[in-house]
């Protein structure tokens, strides 16, 4: 460690621009946001009606809403299947593309580019795909069930949420790809020499090398696809809108809504903004104390060379 | 939430960027969008103020309600926004001017009035129900003259249906029941159960559903109703088609009838699709309804906190008494005027059928607005879509909405 430079106004005034628009942003937000929680606020602007605090009326109910209840449920599925597409498809493009293969670099370039499409355009594209490509392409090599339209993908709610974790998993492999290439790139390349003169087969050597030797990249990883599939929104409202509906706890409700999705609906189209705020206080507590353990966990495996 | 942020500002840089002492329009239909942005800028250049057009519609996921909410928190509420009706007025009364006084009000029977005084300015006068092509109605041997009630529609669908590779048809109606399409069933199509056969404005039906009564006999009917127009339609567009795939299938003559309003005149136009349409009467029920639904529903607002608000004003009467605002609002956006001082008629075939029907005097009222937002689009978008996608069978389906319906009795 160096020791620390005693420029104390200097460090401030290079850290103001970034401090003051977290600050203004995020703080002010976050803590604004709590507040509205214990309150009515509606966001509309109905005749007599005041905002004032209702104490944790809101969070009472939270917990008889069946919409909530089954929007937490089928988020944590879409985030752990999210996970494990995106980690093994990036995990394995990114071998592939460190490799001596002809034309790496366009491949590198070529599996990143759907990170750069907006979310909301890419839910589009999709929805075009799943409900007119796929059947039209299967009208044509003669592949009934893809051109039944009861085997639409979007058509139910199971396959629904499939839809979203290729969709999901088609946006971010190539993100985390690159993070995994990196590290893949610090593996010195005597071990692999040595694991190849000692005869390791390949999946010897993605056990015993490989994956220990990426296991820094595996936590930024794990972290990265962990909250982005908790926080999906965008794909969400364009490719499914939140359908198709399920009958959940005796109630018909909108069967792929994931929970951002079920915080903006709760908020603008019931009226409730603050019952929505009520949620994403709670909503941020869980993904924050998941991705703690997750971290920690991820940490402990980690090796030093 | 940064993503929402995120795309609450990129609707609101696409509506343009906001003059300073100027007034801003917020409207629902992005079907006029083009034209009622090149009005805006010759209305502006005659001597008024900078005038911005924002459009936010066509799909559940964003809607000028939620738009609106978005706003009205960002402190940046327009000047002019578009109602649907009372539950709309209900969220912003607090902000909506009393226009009682204006010179309009004398020239439209169909004002949105709470007690007593004039709130809203009729934007045009609509109507839906079930357009069909008249060409493959005459090979298939039905009259759409005849459609007027339940059997009637039975067999008609049934004798079109046996036809359908000869006439060259996918389906025999175009209808649309996902979620992002859900407001052609828990709007448009509930409004059938609502207000059918009644007298124009007749809000029993209504107001008994709003109080948790149930009519049973009604609701079996209407669920026979909904049934013919799953059963018939395209399953690929029925459960997960949008607008364009619904609209499109009849405009390409795969589809006999189609499940929308006049509205549609545009993308007919566009899609060219020039065979002989009209609205056949809309015959749920038993009994003979010959009507289709036609209202004046949706509604220009002024925000009292406006800072502008004779600038407003001063545009919502120049859309009734200019001959430039007269030939925007029909020969431009082909909407059938509400006022009776405006001698233009728009030239859609099935905005023409509308005012045909209108002129006639058999018309059925909108009421589906009398629901709030949150139990349209999230409990009965729900159980048509279950109901479409063949989740549930027709009892369950009358079992969810009678259910429904009870729970909003408090």
């Amino acid at each position: 460690m160096k020791r620390r430079v005693q420029h104390g106004g200097i460090f401030w005034l290079f850290l103001s621009p970034v401090l003051l628009a977290f600050i203004l942003v995020i703080v002010v937000p976050f803590f604004l946001g709590a507040w509205y929680s214990f309150t009515n606020w509606s966001a509309t602007a109905r005749a007599g009606e005041t905002l004032h605090l209702i104490g944790l009326a809101n969070y009472a109910k939270i917990l008889t809403d069946a919409s909530f209840t089954y929007s937490f449920l089928i988020t944590v599925i879409y985030t752990l299947l999210n996970m494990i597409a995106i980690n093994v498809i990036s995990f394995g493009l990114a071998m592939l593309v460190t490799r001596s293969l002809k034309g790496r670099n366009v491949y590198r370039a070529g599996f990143f580019i759907p990170n750069l499409i907006g979310g909301l355009i890419l839910g589009y594209v999709w929805q075009f795909i799943f409900d007119n490509a796929i059947p039209s392409l299967g009208t044509l090599l003669g592949i009934a069930s893809w051109a039944d339209p009861a085997h639409l993908m979007l058509a139910h709610a199971s396959t629904a949420l499939v839809a979203m974790v290729i969709v999901g998993t088609w946006q971010y492999a190539g993100y985390i790809m690159v993070i995994y290439v990196a590290a893949l790139e610090t593996i010195p390349q005597e071990l692999i020499e040595a694991s190849n003169i000692d005869g390791a087969t390949p999946w010897r050597r993605l056990r015993s090398i490989l994956i220990p030797l990426t296991r820094q990249a595996f936590t930024v990883t794990m972290f990265l696809t962990l909250v982005n599939s908790f926080k999906q929104f965008d794909v969400n409202v364009s490719l499914t809108a939140g359908g198709p509906s399920v009958i959940f706890a005796g109630q018909p409700i909108y069967g792929t809504q994931l929970l951002a999705m079920d915080i903006y609906n709760q908020g603008l189209k019931s009226d409730d903004m603050a019952g929505g705020q009520a949620r994403a206080v709670v909503f941020f507590l869980v993904l924050v104390i998941v991705s703690v353990i997750q971290v920690a966990l991820n940490k402990r495996k980690e090796v030093e060379l | 939430m940064k993503r929402i942020l995120f795309m609450v500002l990129a609707v609101a840089l696409a509506g343009g960027a906001a003059f300073a002492q100027g007034i801003t329009l917020e409207q629902n239909k992005p079907e006029i969008d083009a034209m009622l942005k090149a009005y805006a800028a010759v209305w502006s250049k005659a001597g008024n103020v900078p005038l911005t057009i924002k459009s936010v519609g066509g799909s559940s996921g964003i809607d000028l309600g939620t738009q609106l909410k978005a706003d009205y928190a960002a402190g940046d509420m327009p000047d002019i926004f578009a109602i649907s009706g009372i539950t709309d007025y209900q969220q912003w009364s607090g902000i909506i001017l009393d226009l009682s006084g204006e010179k309009w009000v004398t020239d439209t029977s169909v004002p949105f009035k709470v007690g007593g005084k004039v709130y809203g300015f009729p934007v045009a006068v609509e109507g839906w129900g079930l357009a069909y092509n008249a060409d493959i109605l005459k090979k298939a041997g039905v009259n759409p003259k005849t459609l007027d009630n339940l059997p009637a529609y039975r067999a008609a669908f049934a004798k079109i249906d046996r036809q359908k590779a000869a006439l060259g048809l996918k389906s025999v109606v175009s209808m649309a029941a996902s979620i992002d399409m859900s407001w052609v069933t828990r709007d448009h199509d509930l409004n059938a159960l609502l207000s059918n056969g009644l007298p124009y404005g007749d809000m029993s039906v209504t107001n008994d559903l709003l109080a948790g009564k149930v009519d049973a006999r009604r609701l079996a009917q209407y669920a026979d109703w909904v049934e013919l127009m799953f059963k018939y339609a395209d399953p690929a567009v029925l459960t997960t088609g949008n607008y364009d795939a619904q609209v499109g299938a009849f405009a390409s003559q795969q589809a006999a009838f189609l499940h929308q309003g006049n509205w549609v005149d545009p993308n007919m136009a566009q899609a060219n699709a020039t065979f002989p349409m009209a609205f056949a009467p809309y015959g749920s029920l038993d009994k003979a309804t010959d009507g289709i639904f036609v209202a004046a529903p949706s509604f220009y607002v002024i925000n009292k906190d406006s800072r502008n608000v004779r600038a407003a004003k001063k545009f919502l009467n120049d859309l009734v008494y200019t001959d430039a605002g007269n030939t925007y609002m029909v020969k431009d956006a082909g909407m059938i005027p509400a006022y009776k001082n405006i001698k233009l008629s728009p030239s859609g075939q099935l905005s023409r059928s509308v005012q045909a029907w209108a002129a006639a005097g058999k018309i059925y009222s909108w009421n589906q607005y009398s629901f709030t937002q949150e139990f349209r689009e999230k409990t009965l978008a729900s159980i048509y879509n279950q109901f479409a996608t063949g989740a549930v069978t027709k009892a369950q389906f009358i079992d969810l909405m009678t259910k429904a319906f009870q729970s909003l009795a408090k």
